[in-house]
């Protein structure tokens, strides 16, 4: 099956007077497959708008080719099928229902079916109540719904979302990250760049985690949480001095060690007549993955030449 | 073409506050032609006319050459390009958008005009006639605008503008009238302001032929141009 986004080899380098360069993605490929949820992470600057605004098709790439729903990056057929959400949105100042029907029409929707479905998407974002009312005049909580509400209008096969919750409160992100899995139960892609990583953690298939430019990490959500050379060990019956590090709690005392010293612990915990309760391996949480990638040298960059 | 009508017809709506001052010299005259002896007054009023039809021009300059870096300063323009909008359909629909205001202001002045100036005897065909060539003129001076401000900012985009219709405006005056055809923006505006009483307006038909040709010229250089900017990025 032909990935739904595709980056080959992308370079963008951004261009000012005199003679400076800065490269914000640097030979930079990636695969997203159709019905995935896609997290997109890494720190202020590390390219991640920029790649998604390569994919839109606001900007072309320095070297490399992209692809987006089979069309190259830039075809405004492909759009068509697209939903996109940027960070910071901005919208014309207009009435909400009115103005998710105007974004509705440049995708060429129209009549009553345009109509309902400005009104379902606005449901949808719980902005129900206020579909009569002027966006000039919405908090940015609300107006990040809007946003979502027009990126869902034409029914996308692909939503593009930057920053989806970032100014949206612990309730309306609840609210989103069950509109993303029920978009994905619905056979939809979703490519989610995000500062919020518990947010990527729980809903994402697949991460990739961009810094300087390059990719440094991509695999599956799960397999990167487990990969970890840390053991936990809970035992009870034992002193909470005898481990390194261990932490008592009612008796119980949970340690841990790297994964080849483990049986060298059980053991320990037996002969000091203790007794086993679990062995599990760590999981890390992507923020440990995220702070591990970002926390490399700054000679990586692809730099300012 | 149905993007193309959205964005003319938003592009007309972001300015209606610019239109609206506008209308209130078009208010102006109204009320001096109900207030005067529109008769004994007359050549006054068509000095009003004349002024108030050449403050169009000048208008489409600035809605021209601001309207990609308003619309990215603000970052609406993702929000259209996000869409299956193209290039040249989004560069399209500014232009037109351009010509839909300055068009609302010349069919006000002309109704204005109409009234006011037929009332003193000037012919109203000719009020109407003039009008197109003031909407003709607008329509390039804006695509000229536009075409400046797909990689210049507004200001410069505007003085460069100034010094394009200008040339051919001097070479017409000192190295022949066959200039005067080359981006007409300032013989279809003299027409207007020689207008008068006795010769109400002598403008050809091929000035305004002219005018829009050279419009669909730099529309498709416009669009050509801006189909290599990268728009994404801060423009500050």
């Amino acid at each position: 099956m032909a990935p739904v986004l595709e980056f080959e080899n992308v370079t963008k380098e951004y261009r000012s007077f005199p003679r400076r360069r800065l490269r914000a993605l640097d030979k930079f490929s990636l695969r997203v497959e159709a019905g995935e949820i896609f997290g997109f992470l890494g720190a202020n600057g590390a390219g991640k708008s920029t790649a998604i605004h390569l994919a839109m098709g606001f900007m072309r790439p320095t070297s490399g080719t992209g692809r987006l729903l089979g069309e190259p990056f830039g075809h405004a057929r492909a759009r068509r099928r697209v939903g996109f959400l940027a960070e910071n949105v901005a919208l014309y100042h207009r009435r909400a229902e009115r103005l998710v029907r105007f974004y509705g029409a440049l995708n060429g929707m129209g009549g009553s079916h345009l109509e309902k479905r400005a009104r379902h998407v606005l449901e949808m974002v719980g902005l129900q109540d206020d579909l009569k009312r002027n966006v000039g005049k919405f908090s940015r909580g609300m107006l990040q719904r809007v946003g979502l509400a027009q990126a869902l209008v034409n029914d996308p096969e692909l939503l593009i979302l930057d920053e989806p919750t970032s100014a949206l409160d612990p309730l309306a992100r609840v609210a989103v990250r069950e509109l993303l899995l029920r978009a994905r139960e619905a056979g939809k892609t979703i490519f989610l760049s995000s500062h919020l990583l518990s947010e990527v953690e729980l809903v994402c298939d697949r991460v990739a985690m961009l810094h300087h430019g390059r990719l440094v990490r991509l695999g599956r959500t799960a397999d990167l949480l487990q990969a970890s050379e840390q053991t936990e060990i809970v035992a009870r019956g034992i002193a909470v001095t005898c481990f390194a590090g261990a932490v008592a709690r009612d008796g119980i005392v949970s340690f841990s060690v790297s994964t080849s010293a483990q049986r060298a612990a059980m053991e320990q915990v037996w002969s000091l007549g203790g007794e086993i309760v679990s062995v599990s391996p760590l999981r890390r949480s992507l923020e440990d993955i995220f702070l591990e990638v970002t926390a490399g040298p700054q000679s990586t960059r692809g730099g300012v030449h | 073409m149905k993007p193309v009508l959205l964005i003319a017809i938003n592009f007309a709506r972001e300015q209606r506050w610019p239109i609206f001052v506008l209308l209130l010299w078009v208010l102006l005259l109204a009320f001096l032609g109900l207030v005067t002896d529109i008769r004994h007054d007359r050549e006054d009023l068509l000095l009003l006319f004349k002024y108030v039809a050449v403050y169009a021009v000048v208008f489409s300059i600035f809605f021209g050459g601001s309207a990609i870096y308003n619309e990215r300063r603000s970052r609406r323009i993702v929000s259209v390009l996000s869409k299956a909008v193209g290039r040249q359909q989004y560069l399209s629909g500014l232009v037109l958008g351009v010509t839909l205001a300055c068009a609302i202001y010349c069919f006000a002045l002309g109704m204005t005009g109409s009234w006011t100036l037929g009332e003193a005897g000037f012919p109203v065909s000719q009020v109407w006639f003039l009008m197109l060539c003031l909407v003709a003129a607008c329509t390039l001076a804006g695509t000229v605008a536009l075409t400046f401000s797909t990689f210049l900012n507004p200001f410069f985009a505007a003085g460069a503008t100034a010094v394009v219709l200008g040339l051919p405006a001097l070479a017409s005056h000192t190295m022949g009238p066959q200039w005067a055809y080359v981006i007409p923006v300032w013989e279809l505006a003299l027409t207007v302001i020689r207008a008068s009483f006795d010769s109400p307006g002598t403008a050809s038909w091929f000035l305004i032929e002219q005018a829009v040709a050279q419009t669909v010229a730099f529309w498709l250089l416009s669009a050509r141009i801006f189909s290599y900017v990268d728009i994404a990025v801060a423009v500050e």
